[in-house]
C-alpha cells in the first residue's frame, strides 16, 4: 500500500463518518434541513467528476453541465411520466404535441432511465471525446470544443419546447418510488441514499485514481507525447476517462433532480458549468474527495452566507475564487498537504537536528503545463 | 433577392461588432495566451460607461468613446497588473482567474448600479436610414461596420508601425531575448491587456443602442468572441476580421434559413468541426510562441 492510497483511505473514512453520523446528528436527524445537504452531496459527485478528467488527466472540460443536465433530464422524464398517469405530460398539450415523442417511451420504465441517465452521458462524452482526442487536440481547446458544445446543447434544449418543456424545464413531477419505497426527499433515508452515491463515486473514483489506469493518465497529463512513445493509446485512455467522468456527472444531475423536483435548462447554462469548475478548483483538482468537500464546502457556504449577504455573497465567491486561483493552484487539497509538510519537517528538524531525510521529504511540486 | 441582401447586411452589422469585441481578445491571446473570460465584462463595463456619460453629463456615444476607452482600458491595466501578471506560465488557470474576475465585475455593478435594464439612445446624426433599392440599412449600423474597419485599420497600425508594435512583436517571438535587448515584457503585457480591454470598452458603448444594457450582457458575448479568435488563428488580425464576417454572415444567412436558434446551433457545430480540423484557425501566424 503506497503512502498516497493510505492518506486517501483515511480521508475517505474520515468524510465517511462526518457525512454519515457527523451531519445528520447536527441537523438534529431533521428531514428539511438533510434535503439542503443532500443538495450538496449531489453536487459533490459532479465536482468530483470533473476532478477525474481536470486533475487526473489534464482535460479541462467546460462542458460539464451538459452531461449533468442528461442526467438531470432523463430521471425528470421518468417522473414526469409518472407524475402525468398514462396522459399526456400538460407541457406537451401547451404545445400542440399530439402523442408522446419516441424518445420519452423508454422512460417509462425506471431501469431504462437509470442506465439512460449514466449511459446517454457517457454516450455523448464519447462521442466528443473521441472526436478531439483522435485529432490530439489538448490544454485550451478541449476547454473551448467543450464550452461550445455546452452553449450548442443548451440552446437544442431550449429550442426543442415539445420534448423538453424549453426555458420552463420539467416541473410537477411524481416522487420516485424505488423498490417499493416512495421516496420522500425530505426524509432521512433520501439523504443517506444520496450520501450511499457520493460514497461510492468516490471510491470508484479513488479506485481510478490509484489504478494502473490513473497513473497512465497522470503520465497523459505530464507530457502526452512521452507517454504516447511508450507505446500508450493516449487517445483511448483520455476517451474513457470522458466517458466516466460524464457518466458520474449524468449521475449527480439524476440526484440533483430528485432533490429539487425539477430540472431546468439553467443547469446546462455556461455560468452552472464554471461553477462545477469553481467547486473542484477550491477542493483540490487533484485528489476526487477534496473536490466533493470543494462542492459542499462552496455550495454550504453559498446557502449559509446568501441569507445574510443576499446580493454580496456572488461578489463574495468571485472575489475567493479569483484568491484561491491565484495562491492556492491546488486548492484546499494542496493547501493542506502543504501544511502538513511544513509540520511534520518542523518537527522532525527539532528532533533530529542533523536528519538529512529533510531534503527529499520536501513536497516535490508538479505543475501542470497545458 | 431583397430580404437576403437585408439579412446579409444584419450579419454584417453583427460581425462588425463582434469583431470590435473580438479584436481585443484576440490581442491579450495572440500575446501572452491568456483566455480572458471576463472580456465580456470588460463590454459591459463600456456599456455602463456610455450610459453613465449619456446620462449624468448628456454625452452622445460617440463623444463618449475615448472616455470609455480611457476608463475601461485603466481597469484593465489594474486587472493585469494585480492578478493577470501572476498567471502567465498557467494558461488554464488564466480562464478560471479571469472568470471570477467576470463574477466581481459583474457583481459590483449589479451592486452599485443596479440589474435593471438601462436604455441608451443612439447619436441623433445617425439615427436614419439609407435605402438602396430593397435594401434597408440603418445609417448607425453603416457607421458601426466603417468604425470596426478603422478600429482593425489603427490596431494593424499599432502593430505594425509604431516602436510599441515592434516591441510587442518582439516579446511575442522570444521574451527573454527581448528582454535582453531591455524591452519590458511586463510593461509591454501591462499596455496590451489594457489596450485589449479599452477596445472591449468601445465595442460595449457601440452595442447599447442596439442591446439592453443588463450586468450580464456580456456572459454570452465573450463566448462568440472567443469562437472568432480561436476560428480565425492565433494572433493574427486578418484571421479575426476575416471569422468574424464570417461567423457574423453565417449566423444571419443560418438564421434565416432555419430560424434564430438553430442558425446559432449550427454555426456552433460548424465551428466546433472547424476547431477539431484546424485548432490552429483559419489564418495561423507563422510567429512561434
Amino acid at each position: 500500500m503506497t503512502v498516497r492510497l493510505f492518506y486517501d483511505l483515511i480521508a475517505l473514512v474520515i468524510f465517511a463518518l462526518v457525512i454519515v453520523f457527523g451531519v445528520p446528528a447536527l441537523m438534529g436527524f431533521d428531514g428539511f434541513e438533510l434535503n439542503t445537504f443532500a443538495r450538496y452531496l449531489a453536487l459533490g459527485i459532479v465536482s468530483l467528476a470533473l476532478a477525474l478528467s481536470w486533475g487526473g488527466a489534464g482535460l479541462l472540460n467546460l462542458g460539464q453541465a451538459a452531461t449533468f443536465g442528461m442526467g438531470s433530464y432523463a430521471m425528470a422524464m421518468h417522473l414526469k411520466l409518472k407524475a402525468s398517469g398514462g396522459t399526456l405530460p400538460d407541457f406537451m398539450g401547451w404545445n400542440n404535441v399530439p402523442e408522446l415523442p419516441l424518445i420519452w417511451v423508454p422512460f417509462h420504465s425506471l431501469g431504462v432511465t437509470l442506465l439512460a441517465g449514466l449511459l446517454v452521458p457517457a454516450f455523448v462524452g464519447g462521442l466528443i471525446a473521441t472526436f478531439m482526442f483522435r485529432a490530439r487536440i489538448a490544454g485550451v481547446f478541449v476547454a473551448i470544443i467543450s464550452l461550445a458544445f455546452l452553449v450548442a446543447f443548451q440552446l437544442v434544449v431550449i429550442e426543442q419546447q415539445g420534448i423538453t418543456g424549453g426555458q420552463n424545464g420539467l416541473t410537477g413531477l411524481a416522487p420516485l418510488t424505488l423498490f417499493g419505497w416512495s421516496v420522500d426527499t425530505y426524509s432521512v433515508g433520501f439523504y443517506y441514499l444520496v450520501a450511499g452515491c457520493l460514497m461510492l463515486a468516490i471510491t470508484l473514483g479513488l479506485y481510478l485514481t490509484h489504478s494502473k489506469f490513473g497513473l497512465i493518465l497522470r503520465a497523459i497529463r505530464e507530457d502526452a507525447d512521452r507517454t504516447r512513445f511508450f507505446g500508450y493509446d493516449v487517445a483511448s485512455y483520455q476517451t474513457v476517462i470522458f466517458c466516466i467522468s460524464a457518466a458520474l456527472a449524468g449521475w449527480s444531475g439524476m440526484l440533483y433532480t430528485l432533490v429539487l423536483q425539477f430540472a431546468s435548462p439553467t443547469y446546462m447554462s455556461v455560468s452552472f458549468s464554471l461553477a462545477i469548475v469553481i467547486w473542484c478548483a477550491v477542493g483540490g483538482r487533484d485528489s476526487v474527495i477534496a473536490a466533493a468537500i470543494g462542492a459542499i464546502l462552496v455550495n454550504l457556504l453559498e446557502g449559509r452566507l446568501s441569507d445574510v449577504f443576499a446580493e454580496g455573497w456572488s461578489l463574495m465567491l468571485g472575489v475567493i475564487f479569483v484568491l484561491v486561483v491565484m495562491f492556492i493552484p491546488r486548492g484546499l487539497h494542496g493547501l493542506i498537504g502543504d501544511l502538513w509538510h511544513v509540520l511534520s519537517n518542523g518537527s522532525r528538524k527539532e528532533g533530529h537536528p542533523s536528519n538529512k531525510s529533510d531534503m527529499q521529504s520536501k513536497p516535490v511540486e508538479t505543475r501542470q503545463e497545458n | 433577392m431583397d430580404v437576403i441582401l437585408n439579412q446579409l447586411f444584419a450579419g454584417l452589422s453583427m460581425a462588425s461588432i463582434l469583431l470590435i469585441i473580438a479584436l481585443g481578445l484576440a490581442i491579450i491571446y495572440g500575446a501572452m495566451g491568456v483566455i480572458n473570460l471576463a472580456h465580456g465584462e470588460f463590454v459591459m463595463l463600456g456599456a455602463y460607461a456610455a450610459w453613465a456619460m449619456q446620462t449624468h453629463a448628456g454625452f452622445s456615444i460617440i463623444v463618449a468613446l475615448p472616455f470609455v476607452f480611457v476608463a475601461v482600458g485603466a481597469v484593465g491595466w489594474i486587472i493585469e497588473r494585480v492578478i493577470v501578471q501572476r498567471l502567465y506560465h498557467r494558461p488554464l488557470d488564466t480562464i478560471l482567474a479571469t472568470w471570477g474576475i467576470g463574477i466581481v465585475l459583474q457583481q459590483l455593478v449589479r451592486l452599485s448600479v443596479g440589474a435593471e435594464s438601462r436604455f441608451v439612445k443612439g447619436p441623433e446624426m445617425l439615427s436614419g436610414n439609407t435605402q438602396i433599392g430593397g435594401l434597408f440599412m440603418s445609417n448607425y449600423r453603416i457607421f458601426l461596420i466603417a468604425f470596426s474597419l478603422a478600429v482593425l485599420m489603427a490596431t494593424w497600425a499599432l502593430l505594425t508601425r509604431t516602436e510599441f508594435g515592434m516591441k510587442l512583436r518582439a516579446v511575442i517571438q522570444n521574451r527573454q531575448i527581448s528582454e535582453c535587448y531591455g524591452i519590458e515584457a511586463k510593461h509591454v503585457y501591462s499596455i496590451t491587456f489594457a489596450y485589449g480591454a479599452g477596445l472591449a470598452g468601445i465595442a460595449g458603448a457601440l452595442i447599447t443602442p442596439l442591446f439592453s444594457t443588463v450586468p450580464t450582457m456580456g456572459t454570452g458575448l465573450v463566448v462568440d468572441a472567443f469562437l472568432v479568435v480561436i476560428v480565425g488563428g492565433l494572433g493574427s488580425l486578418i484571421g479575426t476580421a476575416a471569422a468574424s464576417a464570417l461567423i457574423g454572415e453565417a449566423t444571419a444567412l443560418f438564421s434565416l434559413l432555419m430560424n434564430d436558434t438553430l442558425g446559432r446551433i449550427a454555426v456552433l457545430a460548424g465551428i466546433i468541426v472547424l476547431i477539431r480540423f484546424r485548432p490552429r484557425g483559419l489564418f495561423p501566424s507563422n510567429t512561434g510562441r
